[in-house]
């Protein structure tokens, strides 16, 4: 397995969404966030800005559970790619995505789904902090072991997560 | 024809409150040409669409919320959303600018502004989902702090990302300086807004926006924004905003000894190391939360950990309010601003004019004019955050000498028998930069249309720029505050945030304009449309009875010297610059436009 893979850190997040800015004019030449394949997800009340973006899962269930068959491989990048011919808009894909990052062009009723812009994608490209990262999977670990040993309940997060709350389980940190 | 072929939703609200009727009506495309967006076309709106004299907390008053062209496009630091309307602090025409990202939200939803008049009866708040617009019953958010209406309205609606402008129990209870708050810690500051949106019973505004605006020339945006974020990236103003927020400012003003301290009665806080960008870095902040596509991300979030004020958070504070409720109240302890800030965010009302107001008590406390008695049993000393705290308190619960307070710094000494110790210009509190040692920015607090305040021609860093000393002399500053007012009003009027003027020259900023709307503006027309904006807020202010008299500052500032710190001496030599500033911008000896100027403007019908 040598594809990179989209990696993000919610503790460097601003919560600009530049990203979401240069993903929705590079696939459809306009700026609209509910036509970004990336989402930054504010949780207010713990100062915290989660990048929500697609994970090249190893097994993608949203490949799995898709009843027509319309999502396949980049063979050289791994991005996901649509057959807009045959999908039939049942949002399953959108159901079964762990990470909830697959949204619907409200304009084709179809899945707006990453394909990591053909290996350059434009939400790294574009992040001033590097809060999402385009790495080889041998590497995705390393920035979280440093942040969980520097900055998290190791060091420094310890004394966010008692003042502020949720320093780890992002995604659970909503509910 | 439009000769804007892009950048504009096209589409405007008008909400009748009175009525409970929300409308779709087309946006006045003309205005947006003669001037440009938001804080121009608010000011033109304004103008045509109020009766002189109406009462600015009454059902006549408006509320205008209006974005620019750039706003929901590709164009960096695009992001504010001005609101128009009449102060109840100043009686004079008013706007305020917050950043966050509410105004990207209106246009995606398919709006350039709302334009809200009348007033309900009962508590409502404004629900904007797409083409959807509706006027909800608000009585069960009525009351509650600003953060926690956000949150209540989120869970509501069920939708985290929607975005919401709310007032706190301030705006409700009519402190004269109550903001409309947004994105927890943004907010349209200045000038009272917030009581405007309190006396109509309009408790918020809610968006949910998923469409975009078309832009003019979409290739060569792609191209100017590339540019602009990469310059973003390596300016060094950028990058130390990146770093320390807008405290970065607080060592350099200090030490060329123009810092606000202890109620305007010098410029130089001894204390300020410990409120410097970098020791906050090092000892407070724990993150940054930034606003819509911009790169400087400056607001810093900021948790208390120790001592009396655990527990609390806020994002920023910034510049003007550590000024403000820092030196100004003679306070060093960084928690104890955060509490304070803390407090007016959630209640929903300025730290600025908060903290002049509670520098103006502290000094008649020190004097011995007022007295425990008066406080409510606060030991109202410059100096002391526990006190500033609690008096904070006072003023948010309206409740004892906190009552009087929130009526604005003017109201409140005239009442304690001390206008002197005021310090305003028009009714509107001044910012932190003291005038006595920057005095080009007398000269703009002086002239500014919303009272004193320092974002109409900010030239203090211009003033000190290659020889600090310039920026005690009188000379030239009419000119530079005259062209810096023209900047100003250019940046607002496309909505950028004011970070973004470092770092765009006017030429990029109207590269991106071209782009956007097609159209193409030479800096000399740029800057006629500058003049035309401000010459409407004039007209308007003029109309409402205002003059020379009133361009005027706090007698401390221009008859008795700095007494100490770096500008030790130096008064604001006013009416000379006063003089010159009227003649280049054509006006005359009493500040009223000349009618030669206006027609050169294409004012001449107004």
């Amino acid at each position: 397995m040598t594809h990179k893979v989209l990696v993000v850190h919610p503790q460097k997040c601003t919560g600009c969404r530049i990203c979401e800015q240069w993903c929705s004019w590079s696939h459809h030449t306009v700026v609209n966030p509910a036509k970004s394949r990336i989402a930054i997800h504010r949780l207010h009340h713990r100062y915290v800005n989660v990048p929500v973006a697609c994970s090249q899962c190893t097994k993608a269930p949203c490949i799995e559970v898709c009843p027509e068959g319309s999502i396949s491989r980049d063979p050289e990048t791994f991005g996901l790619i649509l057959d807009q011919e045959t999908c039939i808009g049942c949002r399953l894909c959108l159901e079964s995505c762990p990470r909830g990052c697959i949204k619907v062009d409200a304009d084709e009723g179809m899945p707006l789904l990453c394909d990591l812009c053909g290996g350059d994608p434009q939400c790294v490209k574009h992040c001033p902090e590097d809060a999402i990262l385009y790495l080889e999977p041998d590497k995705v670990d390393r920035g979280y072991r440093e942040f969980h040993t520097c900055q998290g309940l190791g060091g420094e997060g310890r004394r966010r997560n008692e003042l502020l709350g949720g320093w780890t389980g992002w995604y659970y940190a909503a509910s | 024809m439009s000769y804007l072929a892009g950048g504009l939703a096209g589409t405007m609200l008008r909400v009748d409150l009175t009525q409970g009727q929300a409308s779709r009506v087309p946006t006045p495309r003309n205005l947006f040409e003669d001037y440009i967006g938001a804080r121009g076309v608010g000011a033109a709106m304004l103008f045509r669409e109020l009766e002189a004299g109406v009462d600015p907390l009454g059902a006549d008053n408006k509320l205008i919320f209006l974005t620019g062209p750039l706003e929901g496009t590709l164009a960096p630091g695009a992001n504010k959303i001005v609101v128009t309307f009449r102060s109840p602090l100043t009686g004079t025409y008013s706007f305020s600018l917050c950043g966050g990202h509410l105004a990207p939200e209106l246009k995606f939803a398919g709006y350039d502004g709302i334009v809200v008049e009348g007033k309900s009866e009962h508590p409502v708040y404004l629900w904007v989902d797409n083409d959807q617009v509706t006027l909800c019953d608000a009585s069960h958010l009525w009351g509650r702090l600003t953060h926690d209406t956000e949150d209540e309205l989120r869970a509501e609606i069920g939708d985290p990302d929607i975005r919401v402008a709310c007032i706190g129990p301030a705006g409700e209870k009519l402190v004269r300086f109550a903001c409309i708050q947004a994105d927890y810690h943004r907010e349209f500051g200045r000038g009272g807004a917030g009581a405007v949106m309190g006396d109509k019973n309009l408790k918020a505004i809610v968006i949910r926006g998923t469409g975009h605006v078309d832009v003019a020339d979409p290739p060569a945006l792609g191209q100017v924004a590339e540019d602009v974020y990469a310059q973003l990236a390596q300016h060094p103003k950028a990058r130390a905003r990146r770093q320390y927020g807008t405290p970065e400012m607080v060592e350099g003003v200090n030490k060329l000894g123009f810092w606000a301290t202890r109620n305007f009665t010098t410029g130089y806080f001894e204390k300020a190391d410990r409120l410097t960008g970098t020791r906050l870095k090092e000892e407070l902040y724990m993150g940054d939360n930034s606003c819509y596509a911009c790169t400087v991300a400056c607001g810093k979030i900021s948790p208390v950990s120790k001592g009396p004020f655990a527990g609390t958070a806020i994002e920023g504070a910034e510049f003007e309010t550590i000024g403000l409720l820092g030196a100004n109240c003679g306070v060093a302890d960084p928690a104890a601003i955060v509490a304070a800030t803390a407090i007016c965010d959630s209640y929903g009302f300025d730290t600025m004019s908060a903290g002049v107001a509670v520098s103006c008590a502290m000094e008649a406390y020190e004097q011995g004019i007022i007295s425990l008695s008066d406080t409510g049993g606060i030991d109202l000393r410059f100096g002391d955050g526990d006190a500033l705290v609690a008096i904070m308190q006072q003023i948010a619960d309206r409740e004892g000498l906190g009552d009087l307070l929130a009526e604005g710094v003017v109201r409140a000494a005239q009442q304690l028998g001390v206008p002197h110790m005021a310090m305003h210009v028009k009714g509107q509190e001044l910012a932190t930069y003291e005038p006595r040692g920057v005095v080009g920015m007398g000269l703009s607090y002086a002239i500014s249309p919303k009272g004193g305040h320092h974002m109409i021609a900010p030239t203090m860093g211009l003033e000190v720029a290659g020889d600090p000393d310039n920026r005690l002399r009188a000379e030239g500053k009419a000119e530079m505050v005259r062209d810096t007012q023209l900047i100003m009003a250019v940046v607002d009027s496309l909505a950028l945030c004011s970070s973004m003027r470092f770092v765009l020259g006017p030429q990029s900023m109207l590269e991106l304009y071209r782009a956007v709307t097609g159209r193409h503006l030479d800096e000399e027309q740029a800057y006629l449309i500058a003049e035309r904006i401000t010459n409407v807020e004039r007209l308007f202010n003029v109309r409402e009875g205002f003059g020379r008299q009133e361009d005027t500052l706090p007698e401390r500032l221009l008859s008795e010297p700095m007494p100490t710190g770096p500008s030790v001496g130096s008064t604001v030599p006013l009416d000379t610059m006063l003089e010159e500033y009227y003649a280049l911008m054509g006006w005359d000896a009493d500040g009223v436009p000349t009618q030669e100027r206006l027609q050169e403007l294409g004012l001449e019908a107004e």
